[in-house]
């Protein structure tokens, strides 16, 4: 069988693709496929002449993983034609952006700074008047070699690197770090180390989703709501800030275990906070789906059909927006979700709306499990030996924005590789395609229902 | 929507910030030159009740060309070197550069060297170092405000 045959082969099976990363050196490129009961494997192929046979036509969703390998590592795909740099930036336009022609086809140039505070990142239009016929996104303005950088490290020591890959995402990134390093080391959490740290990425869900919901409704102009739900994702990372003694959590996680100590008045100050944001977010929730001139905005806006969701690698709501029942959580043995039931949209359109609700759904199925989860003080505790360890580890963690794979390639407890594909690096693919068809000033609209980061892709 | 707006109202009152009680203005224009996304989530939220930096007659604005400081942040990568210097000399003088977090300071910056260019006064003058990883919102209010009264 050959390398094709067996992606093919685990497509067939129901595997989705979850990542693809040349091993240190080069010499080998590995695919990671994550199995409908969440547990990823990977597949290995030898560079030979400098090249892999690309698996691109298999799933689309390989296009940036083959791009960026090739970049980084001046690895060829045979197949994947023309192999568009990605993560190079020293290139003339015509070798990075798709050829658009026809009558009055002219191309809009934006970024790498935006009008507002916005993360760089250039993003380039090809349209007829205010019709997007295609959109070439440029970003890694931000790449910063973060896992070249965390190389030869200790393990403990990597956490840093894979934390500050990105502040929205520093817990999920954290931990699917942490749990990608106990997975090489023989190690199982727990259970009170898994109530941690489920604590922790469900609170980096709270802000996130308030912010998110904040963002779309700057997106349409609606500054009450925006206003509103900004003030509640202040409150939120204040509750973080309470709780690990840092408004993002950096520092809150651990190889290995926990060292978070937080008594049981904090615990339940935190829980009284929380109720009360749950109460004042559905109020807002309530006050936006009653404006009529909001809610006009939203539907038929940036459309991801399910066919389209599934061949691209959406993740996370918004692919669950557009009808792609998958949620990380659902399989996290490593973690306190107890067989957590992913929820399903109230409306399959794929949408701007769509996309928006579902946060604002899953907002709520958030803070229903914390209000579980702080029912007692948070404890320091400790990832116990429960095998000899391996080589390689796999972390796979459901961050606000969606599955978040890391890989930890380890020899003598350093960092021989790391390599951390975030639910935004999954979903940046698909926005471009999402905003073909639609016109150029409902964009800002289009990519704020993703709110993907930058720097969680750049790295 | 009138619900909304009582509900900002009333907000604005149990925060209860005190009135800046002068009509100046300052605009800022926010260049991210390879964050980690941290100062930008906490500079969004200096616009929140909460802190209200716009309350000083600080507004962030969409271009350089009528900017009065330039905010940085994060380590300056070799990509945005030369849009970070492209929005820097469409400022009108005078300009003030303000470099905003650790890693625009380069304290304890995590980055492969070959893609960094290094902190923000490699390339610009600075005027004011907010520390910070990142600054919270209340953080950078109050130093903007000491830039904007003249002391530093």
């Amino acid at each position: 069988m050959t390398h094709r045959d067996r992606i093919g082969a685990a497509l067939a099976e129901g595997c989705r693709f979850s990542g693809l990363y040349a091993a240190a050196g080069g010499a080998v490129v590995r695919v990671a496929l994550t199995g409908p009961d969440g547990d990823t494997r990977l597949e290995s192929v030898d560079v030979q002449n400098g090249s892999v046979p690309t698996i691109v036509d298999l799933t689309p969703a390989a296009g940036w993983d083959e791009r960026e390998a090739a970049d980084l590592y001046g690895i060829r795909f045979d197949g994947h034609e023309p192999l568009r740099p990605l993560v190079e930036h020293d290139l003339e336009l015509a070798r990075w952006t798709v050829p658009v022609r026809g009558d009055d086809a002219y191309q809009v140039a934006v970024g790498p700074i935006h009008a507002g505070v916005i993360e760089s990142g250039h993003f380039r239009f090809h349209v007829v008047g205010e019709l997007i016929l295609h959109l070439d996104v440029r970003l890694f303005y931000k790449h910063r070699g973060l896992e070249r950088a965390a190389e030869g490290c200790l393990l403990d020591e990597g956490l840093a690197y894979a934390q500050r890959a990105c502040a929205a995402c520093a817990v999920a990134n954290s931990v699917a770090y942490a749990h990608a390093c106990e997975d090489a080391l023989g190690l199982r959490p727990s259970s009170e180390l898994a109530r941690v740290r489920t604590v922790l990425l469900e609170l980096e869900r709270t802000w996130n989703h308030l912010n998110d919901i904040a963002a779309v409704c700057a997106g349409t102009g609606l500054a009450a709501g925006n206003a509103l739900f900004a003030a509640l994702t202040e409150r939120a990372r204040r509750v973080n800030e309470l709780l690990t003694g840092h408004r993002f959590g950096f520092g809150a996680v651990q190889v290995g275990g926990s060292r978070l100590a937080v008594d049981a008045a904090a615990v339940a100050a935190a829980r009284e906070e929380l109720a009360s944001l749950a109460a004042e977010s559905k109020g807002g929730w309530r006050e936006l789906l009653f404006n009529a001139s909001f809610q006009d905005r939203l539907p038929e806006v940036g459309i991801v059909t399910v066919d389209e969701a599934r061949a691209l690698g959406a993740v996370g709501p918004a692919a669950r927006a557009s009808g792609v029942s998958e949620d990380a959580r659902a399989h996290s043995d490593r973690l306190a979700y107890d067989g957590l039931a992913p929820v399903a949209p109230r409306r399959v359109a794929g949408d701007v709306q769509a996309r928006l609700e579902q946060r604002a759904v899953e907002l709520l199925q958030t803070f229903e499990l914390l209000d579980g989860l702080l029912d007692r003080r948070l404890e320091p505790a400790v990832a116990e030996a429960a095998d000899p360890g391996k080589p390689i580890g796999l972390g796979l963690v459901e961050s606000p924005r969606g599955a978040t794979q890391c890989a930890v390639e380890q020899g003598n407890g350093r960092l021989e590789r790391l390599h951390l594909r975030t639910a935004s690096y999954a979903n940046w693919p698909v926005v471009a395609h999402a905003a073909v068809g639609n016109l150029l000033p409902d964009f800002p609209l289009i990519n704020k229902s993703f709110e993907l980061c930058y720097a969680c892709a750049d790295r | 929507m009138l619900t909304l707006l009582r509900n900002l109202q009333r907000l604005r009152r149990q925060v209860g910030l005190p009135s800046p009680g002068r009509g100046r203005s300052l605009a800022l224009r926010h260049v991210d030159a390879g964050s980690c996304n941290g100062c930008e989530h906490e500079l969004a939220l200096a616009t929140t009740p909460y802190a209200d930096v716009e309350r000083f007659g600080f507004s962030i604005v969409a271009s350089p060309r009528h900017a009065d400081v330039l905010l940085v942040t994060g380590t300056v990568t070799t990509r945005m070197r030369e849009p970070l210097l492209a929005a820097y000399r469409a400022m009108p003088e005078p300009r003030r550069v303000v470099a905003l977090g650790d890693c625009a300071l380069a304290r304890g910056v995590l980055a492969a060297e070959s893609e960094i260019v290094g902190p923000v006064e490699a390339l610009l003058p600075v005027d004011l170092r907010i520390a910070g990883c990142p600054p919270s919102p209340a953080t950078i209010t109050a130093a903007l405000l000491e830039l904007y009264n003249g002391t530093t």
